[in-house]
């Protein structure tokens, strides 16, 4: 048994909690009454299903019940039991929400086949759950308050509807299946502003939705439907619309349209836009910024298509360059962009021509976005690496330099020459200075030549090759010209002067002004004596080499040429003129029996035709044999001509007879008109010339490997470079032990050439 | 059939006439000074031709007249001599020249 200590200790403890109780009460009155309060306490309390009534409570008479609870401190008491009494209940709801899920689950396989109907069908029914949640969450709610005044419950403090809310919660979220989700998105998106105009929000809906707290749970799925809605109209307005600025269309929209929906679940006390920009300072940045985000994303895709369009992209571009400053998404783009340009651009199937085009406009649409040339830097380096390797690149920027190209634009018109220096040291003083952008590689230069041109001269390391390159183009520029007007050709070379500098370009110089000094020798020699004759007189060594091989003329244009010449050498007693008698062009009007024929040839097929005057029948030998020196080609070419005009027929055997009386099938009208040779001068490209050189080379190379059989090809290279004006590298020799391998001159076993036998 | 030429756009060279026949193959003929061919220009002229005229001498050797005129200015007065053949320069007349092409045409016609 306890000692008699404890027992007085027990038996104090009984008194005061005995007291306490039963108050001041006589007898056991004040316990009753306690006992009776607290029953009368937790049957109000109570959960019970919806469809039980509610017994009416006298408020006075709960009131006081409640404070004398309070008075005996039996509150938390009551409060307890009536969570424990809740937690036996709660089957109820777990039964409702499985009610309203399984009809949630099983409706969609009803409405499959009218989808819109289905989708707002199926929120509906989770609309209702949550009102119904609603409605349980109300009618357990442990308050006493009236008519709004706050009962006694409520001067507990939060105490009470705090760890009811929690405990609540806790289990609706505990019973709401995984489908509850994607049902509650829906509802969420169905709520979304898309029509317009926008239907008046449902108030009530978002409210039981902050009642139930599922605003705070189910955040990101929100913003989730926000940025889809975001994404869904960002595609649909601006995908392949380039021509406008969408970026400030797109912020207008979210203003208009999204913010007040936004309002809804993040600020829902407002009653002003002021109040509402307070709620959203901290999520309007970040659709703001997903806006950006996504059409940033939109942009990068369309990259490649954007610059092809480029003069009528440029607002895309100043959108992209708003967006890029907002999100940092500058290595995706050069990516995909590097991406595209190598599945579309980068492949034998493109024309030099075109990737050359799109390089410049992606040099000017990555300025746009990016000026100081970090993108462009990155994006150009596989473009120039591949230009580099193709082998008409250089004619190609040429021939766009002097605005060769179709449409005639060049490359030179658009923007003011730069002069071809580069500065290497940073200008330090510079107020305007920025530092290189953190995205640059270690070998990017900020200071790099700006312009287009300079960019494509850059690819290759020297200038030398478009110098070479730009005189063959302008040789054969001037030699098409006939009607002595070298003023746009002059300026195109003053304005490459300031680039590739003057000494560069003197042989162009020369080039031209021998064409404005035939012009004036050509006018002299006519006022001394006419001549259907108008040559352009060269200075050798300062044109690219042009076709050589002269042939004999026949009599009659021969003494024309000669004619002139000493007319010429009478004008300039110390020089005499040579003939090349393959270039130039011939009008000419020929009569026959039944009809003339106006034709502007070749001097080789006026020579030709001049021989078939003389005589009807010719075969090819006999024409080579009057001639000489002129090759098959040529002779084919020139009797084709005129076959082709129905002028001479070919009767087999390279025997071609005149047509006196044109034959039926090309009987046409009295006098056709032949269409102008449209084939360029016949200047050598570059690529002619090497090739021509090589040919010298193949000599030795022969030689050497008859005498030593087989050589592997640096034996070959070493030995060429004793040979007097070699400069190929191993790689040329290589690409031409090549081309020689292909005609079945040489083979080639591990690395060995030696001769076909 | 008759054949008229209406217009002929043909293109020529102009060579200086240095009293030689024209070959075909002909290696460069090259000034004996400064090395570049005769219808280039020599070391300090842009444009060849009349700018950067050539003369002859009457042993037969032919320079670039700006590259003979430096060598003769170079030289003491009584030591002014063709570089080639040490005979002293004597600037030819252009005789040769006219008459081969006269006898040329001679031969033509």
């Amino acid at each position: 048994m306890a000692s008699p200590g404890v027992q007085a200790l027990v038996e104090a403890k009984w008194q005061s909690a005995f007291k306490t109780l039963n108050r001041e009460e006589p007898g056991i009155s004040g316990l009753l009454k306690t006992s009776q309060a607290r029953q009368l306490a937790s049957d109000f309390l109570r959960p019970r299903a919806l469809s039980e009534p509610r017994r009416k409570y006298r408020a006075d008479v709960m009131a006081n019940a409640f404070r004398l609870l309070y008075q005996t401190k039996q509150l938390h008491g009551v409060l307890e039991n009536f969570l424990e009494e809740m937690r036996q209940q709660r089957h109820l709801i777990t039964e409702d929400v499985e009610a309203y899920m399984h009809e949630y689950e099983v409706r969609p396989y009803a409405f499959v086949l009218v989808t819109e109907v289905h989708e707002t069908a199926d929120s509906q029914i989770i609309a209702q759950l949550v009102h119904r949640l609603v409605e349980w969450f109300n009618a357990w709610r442990p308050t006493t308050e009236t008519d709004g005044h706050p009962g006694p419950l409520e001067s507990l403090g939060h105490v009470a509807i705090d760890s009811y809310t929690d405990a609540f919660q806790t289990h609706i979220y505990s019973v709401l299946p995984p489908s509850f989700s994607s049902g509650f998105k829906d509802l969420i998106a169905s709520t979304l502003p898309v029509s317009d105009p926008a239907p008046p929000p449902d108030r009530a809906l978002w409210d039981a939705f902050h009642a139930l707290g599922l605003i705070e749970r189910y955040e990101s799925l929100i913003s989730s439907v926000c940025y889809e809605l975001v994404e869904k109209h960002v595609v649909e307005t601006c995908a392949g619309q380039w021509s406008e600025r969408m970026l400030q269309d797109l912020r207008d929209w979210m203003q208009n349209k999204v913010l007040p929906w936004m309002c809804l679940p993040y600020a829902p006390g407002a009653r002003t836009m002021e109040e509402a920009g307070a709620s959203l300072h901290g999520v309007g940045p970040r659709f703001d910024f997903h806006v950006c985000k996504t059409l940033c994303d939109l942009r990068t895709s369309e990259i490649f298509d954007i610059i092809v369009d480029y003069p009528d992209s440029i607002d895309a571009l100043y959108d992209l360059k708003e967006c890029l400053y907002r999100v940092d998404q500058r290595s995706n783009l050069v990516q995909s962009l590097r991406k595209a340009n190598k599945k579309r651009l980068l492949h034998p199937g493109a024309d030099t021509k075109d990737i050359l085009a799109q390089y410049v406009s992606t040099i000017r649409s990555l300025r746009i976005v990016d000026p100081p040339g970090v993108l462009l830097y990155k994006v150009a380096d596989p473009i120039r690496r591949y230009l580099r390797d193709r082998a008409d690149t250089i004619r190609c920027i040429v021939s766009s330099l002097v605005g060769d190209n179709e449409n005639g634009e060049s490359l030179i018109d658009d923007e003011p020459p730069l002069p071809y220096l580069t500065k290497d040291a940073e200008d330090y003083s510079d107020p305007h200075w920025e530092p290189e952008p953190i995205d640059a590689g270690p070998d990017f230069r900020a200071n790099k030549p700006g312009d287009v041109i300079s960019t494509l001269v850059s690819i290759y390391d020297t200038k030398d090759v478009f110098v070479k390159e730009l005189q063959v183009l302008l040789a054969q520029r001037l030699l098409a010209v006939t009607d002595g007007n070298y003023e746009k050709e002059r300026r195109n070379i003053e304005i490459l002067k300031v680039r590739f500098g003057e000494q560069a370009l003197q042989v162009c110089e020369v080039m031209l002004r021998d064409m404005t000094d035939s012009r004036r020798i050509d006018q002299h020699v006519q006022s001394q004596k006419p001549s259907i004759l108008h040559p352009v007189i060269i200075s050798r060594h300062f044109w690219p080499s042009l076709q050589s091989g002269s042939f004999v003329m026949p009599q009659k244009l021969r003494s024309i040429q000669e004619e002139y010449a000493r007319e010429f050498t009478a004008f300039k007693p110390d020089k005499r003129l040579v003939w090349l008698s393959h270039m130039g062009s011939v009008k000419l009007e020929l009569e026959l029996q039944d009809r003339t024929i106006e034709a502007e040839v070749t001097p080789v097929a006026a020579a030709i035709i001049e021989l078939f005057s003389e005589k009807d029948v010719w075969t090819a030998g006999e024409l080579m044999a009057q001639m000489q020196r002129l090759d098959k080609e040529h002779l084919r070419k020139g009797l084709n001509v005129w076959v082709d005009l129905g002028v001479l027929k070919e009767e087999g055997a390279d025997k071609y007879r005149l047509l006196e009386v044109a034959e039926e099938s090309s009987k046409k009208e009295g006098t056709v008109s032949a269409p102008k040779p449209k084939e360029l001068p016949a200047v050598q490209t570059t690529q002619q010339q090497q090739a021509e050189q090589m040919r010298v080379f193949w000599n030795y190379i022969e030689g050497m490997l008859t005498n030593l059989g087989s050589l592997p090809l640096d034996r070959i290279q070493n030995m060429l470079k004793f040979a007097r004006g070699y400069d190929r590298s191993i790689e040329q020799l290589g690409m031409f032990m090549e081309a020689a391998r292909r005609e079945g001159l040489v083979v080639v076993r591990d690395g060995m050439w030696r001769l076909n036998k | 059939m008759k054949v008229t030429i209406k217009n002929w756009n043909a293109i020529a060279q102009w060579r200086w006439d240095i009293g030689k026949e024209f070959d075909e193959t002909d290696d460069e003929d090259l000034c004996g000074i400064c090395r570049v061919a005769y219808e280039g220009c020599c070391p300090r002229c842009k444009m060849p031709g009349d700018d950067c005229p050539v003369l002859w001498g009457e042993c037969g050797h032919v320079y670039h007249m700006h590259c003979i005129m430096q060598w003769i200015e170079q030289q003491p007065p009584n030591k002014q001599n063709c570089p080639m053949d040490r005979k002293p320069w004597i600037t030819a007349e252009r005789k040769t020249a006219n008459t081969a092409t006269q006898q040329t045409q001679a031969v033509q016609s």
